[in-house]
């Protein structure tokens, strides 16, 4: 009976005409409405929010692509890149290297089309080229949003004592150390490392590049410090010399994990832990006598 | 003095000045209104009734936008029933879309590099402009629902036979013209959304055989969409359809008029055709009672659609499209997800047992190249439509009465039920009870879905960014974080959907480790930013264990928390 009753309505004149003129004010507070909104406060509230989140954006961008050679809290890596989060760099890097425009476009300019460096070198590494038209693996957009990512740091730029700073332009990079000549062992361990991987997650400068697994650059160094350190006590490590916890990190990998990676708290689990089945003992020698002379002092 | 000016002052010396005003006034309103003077247009919106000679019927004959409407209707059809003015409504969407698009098309450049920044300066940046966009995206949804509706009833009333078979026939077209509508505008954005919808759109095309991957390339204008894929479907969303819809709306309401809006089926003797044939007592002129009615129901109707556009609804917008990531549960636009049912159908022969439709399949691809995706998206999906096409010229029965066409509307409803199925199992989540085309990922994926969305908001996203507490917490049903109530219960949330996960088995009958754990872990990136993480220690299928994790960067002016 309902059913048939509206299917059957037909409005009357009266409620026609109300009905239309209560829509055509409908619409028109509505538009009036939007029209405040928007010029009073929305406008500004939503732009707020979509900048944020091209901030966000840039943050996986940076993290995927940047953090590997600048750092992860941008306070850059020795011998790779530079601190992008510091006071020196908000404040003198523009005037440093004479550019004619503002730092937001200088870092736009060199993510995108790279420094050459050969003809003035601060840094070993040059800045690749990240533009896709340029044989980068980003676009324009991705780029702008890193660009606000690096600039959102410029609030509470980070000066901690082991923020690594760029040369100013003229003054050279502190030399490598004279590397030892390497044996023919060693000269074999060497390419052992890049026969196995190695260098997929590790960097040692010079050689491999990789950025998810600890730094190698200073091994033997850095080995000295754990083995004395509280840490490792704690742990199940049981090296004592370094070229032990050398070949402990190998065949061992979970015994003692150290805490700081490029991207990063270090992941357990993640190294590999069979390397004692697949390379054979002999290798295994060759390999660590390789590893053991990354920042091993000279006499 | 001119001839006008005397015949003026000649006026007002017969007449006097008042009268005289009022008299050319008068006259250069009824020219306006193409007949009407201005106690008609009066005694029209007071309600009187007609005078005879009816003067009303005027502009019927002089104006263009009265002539191409009928001059009275049959008083059967002026009630809600048989016509719910769906037609009417269709093409008072129709015009919503072409006034906000021109709007929208202002701000707008078909470009890779600037379509999206486009996007959020129309957002940020003008005035009305995500009112017109909300309009804009509301009102094409809401004109397929309505052109369906239109179809449906059409169908269900018999109003597609004779004569009106070609009406029929336009309708179709425009049922296709206003999918195709939509779907090009769904890539304009450029956003992941836009992005997959439109590759899953014309990946279909691409399966056809022969003739398949010259159809995707001309729509994409290149192996994959890009610049050229995005510029051709701004014009075929700007230009072409609009065209062609404006054409066949054209042709489509000539055939209405010309045979008249068909009468309730009970009211006509069988197979006879009285729509045109209203006697004088029958007769409900156009005004004033048709055009207020039709004005009343195109007021309201866009009266919803503006305070849906300026309240509640928000169309969306997602991160800037990237070619090389798919996010996960990417679907196409909802009218099409029967097609997306459609391709997850396994089976050319599906009612068979499986070893026996397995072999058929076999035959089928060797023989004519045809797999079961083939033969179902790309072969039975275009189908459907000529289908529909056909339906006048197919039903032999000349009675519109239901009573006389039981045969024909269960084969509608069923097809409606086929249609509403298929839908249901070509979103991820497949077809509730039988699981029929699901899509889910190994169970942690999913719970990290759940919460975290490739693209789009989850209850991880949307935590106040005061209540995001740095540190590591693990997920429990009692979460206990100092001061972050909405964290704790999304740690709670979080739990219970792992437990179900693990008590139940999805429909790949992929079932979580009674011992996994899961905890959510949230960094300090910036004084203003954090990184919020969901860590799932769990054991795969052989029985290693496994982490999964997934993780979001959170700003806090993103306006997520609510």
């Amino acid at each position: 009976m309902i059913i048939k009753k509206i299917v059957t309505y037909r409005p009357s004149f009266t409620v026609r005409i109300l009905a239309g003129l209560i829509s055509f004010m409908v619409i028109i507070a509505a538009c009036m409405v939007t029209g405040v909104a928007d010029l009073t406060q929305a406008l500004t509230t939503r732009d707020t929010a979509y900048r944020s989140r091209l901030i966000e954006e840039g943050a996986r961008v940076y993290m995927d692509q940047c953090a590997r050679c600048h750092g992860v809290e941008g306070k850059g890596i020795e011998g790779q890149g530079p601190s992008l989060s510091s006071s020196n760099f908000f404040n003198n890097r523009v005037k440093e290297v004479g550019w004619n425009s503002t730092l937001e476009t200088y870092i736009a300019a060199v993510t995108k089309s790279g420094i050459p460096l050969k003809s003035s070198p601060m840094w070993e590494v040059t800045h690749p080229p990240f533009l896709d038209r340029f044989g980068g693996p980003l676009r324009e957009d991705q780029i702008d949003n890193v660009v606000r990512f690096i600039m959102n740091w410029r609030q509470a730029p980070i000066d901690t004592a082991d923020v690594v700073e760029a040369p100013k332009p003229g003054e050279a990079f502190a030399p490598m150390p004279t590397p030892v000549p390497l044996t023919a062992a060693q000269e074999e361990g060497k390419n052992l490392f890049l026969s196995n991987g190695c260098n997929a997650c590790h960097a040692i400068r010079g050689v491999a590049n990789g950025a998810i697994g600890p730094s190698l650059n200073k091994l033997y160094e850095d080995a000295l410090k754990w083995i004395s350190s509280e840490e490792y006590k704690a742990s199940q490590g049981k090296a004592t010399t370094p070229e032990e916890y050398i070949r402990e990190s190998i065949v061992n990998p979970q015994a003692f994990i150290v805490p700081e990676c490029p991207q990063g708290a270090c992941p357990a689990g993640v190294m590999p832990a069979n390397y004692a089945d697949t390379i054979p003992a002999a290798d295994l020698d060759k390999l660590i006598d390789y590893l053991s002379t990354l920042g091993r002092p000279t006499q | 003095m001119s001839v006008i000016g005397k015949r003026f002052v000649e006026q007002v010396k017969t007449t006097g000045w008042k009268s005289t005003i009022a008299q050319r006034l008068d006259d250069g309103f009824t020219r306006f209104t193409a007949g009407l003077s201005w106690n008609d247009v009066r005694g029209v919106l007071r309600g009187d009734p007609a005078p005879k000679p009816n003067p009303r019927v005027k502009p019927h004959t002089e104006a263009f936008w009265f002539h191409i409407r009928p001059t009275f209707y049959h008083e059967a059809v002026t009630t809600l029933y048989p016509t719910f003015r769906l037609g009417l409504l269709s093409a008072v969407f129709f015009t919503i879309e072409i006034i906000t698009g021109i709007f929208l098309m202002i701000f707008y450049t078909p470009s890779p590099e600037r379509a999206y920044t486009n996007m959020i300066d129309i957002l940020t940046n003008v005035p009305f402009g995500s009112f017109m966009r909300d309009l804009h995206r509301l009102g094409a949804e809401a004109m397929v629902i309505v052109v369906t509706l239109h179809m449906a009833r059409t169908f269900a009333t018999g109003s597609y036979k004779k004569p009106r078979q070609f009406t029929w026939f336009t309708g179709v077209v425009l049922l296709i013209v206003t999918l195709f509508l939509s779907f090009s505008g769904y890539l304009l954005p450029w956003d992941q959304l836009s992005f997959w919808a439109v590759t899953i759109g014309t990946s279909m095309a691409d399966a056809a055989p022969v003739f398949g991957p010259t159809v995707n390339l001309l729509l994409r204008g290149a192996p994959d969409i890009g610049a050229g894929g995005l510029l051709r479907f701004y014009l075929m969303h700007v230009v072409l359809f609009p065209l062609i819809g404006i054409i066949f709306v054209a042709v489509h309401y000539y055939k209405v008029v010309r045979w008249g809006i068909s009468l309730p089926p009970e009211m006509e003797p069988i197979g006879e055709d009285n729509a045109r044939k209203v006697p004088p007592d029958k007769r409900v002129n156009f005004l004033p009672d048709i055009a207020t009615n039709e004005i009343m129901y195109a007021g309201v109707a866009f009266a919803i659609l503006a305070i849906s556009a300026a309240t509640w609804y928000n169309a969306p917008l997602e991160t800037h499209a990237n070619p090389l990531a798919t996010p996960n549960h990417t679907v196409a636009p909802w009218y099409f997800y029967w097609l997306q049912g459609l391709l997850k159908i396994p089976h050319i022969i599906p009612i068979l047992p499986g070893p026996i439709a397995g072999a058929l399949d076999q035959f089928f691809a060797n023989v004519l190249g045809l797999t079961p995706k083939v033969f179902w998206g790309v072969i039975v999906g275009p189908l459907v439509f000529v289908l529909l096409f056909a339906v006048p010229y197919i039903d032999p029965n000349p009675s519109r009465r239901y009573g006389d066409r039981k045969i024909m509307l269960s084969l509608g409803g069923v097809f409606a039920a086929l249609i509403l199925y298929l839908s249901l199992a070509g979103i991820p989540t497949g077809v509730p009870v039988t699981g029929f085309g699901y899509v889910g990922g190994t169970p942690p994926s999913e719970i990290a879905q759940e919460f975290m969305p490739d693209e789009g908001e989850g209850e991880l996203m949307t935590i106040p960014f005061d209540q995001m507490i740095v540190g590591e917490h693990a997920v429990k049903p009692d979460a206990n974080v100092p001061n972050a109530p909405k964290l704790n219960q999304v740690l709670a949330e979080v739990y219970h959907s792992m437990e179900k996960r693990k008590t139940t088995a999805d429909p790949l009958g992929q079932i979580l480790n009674e011992e996994a754990t899961a905890s959510v872990k949230i960094t300090q990136i910036q004084p203003d930013l954090k990184q919020i993480s969901i860590i799932i220690n769990y054991l795969d299928t052989t029985g290693a264990a496994q982490q999964y994790v997934k993780y979001k960067f959170i700003h806090k002016d993103s306006g997520r928390a609510h």
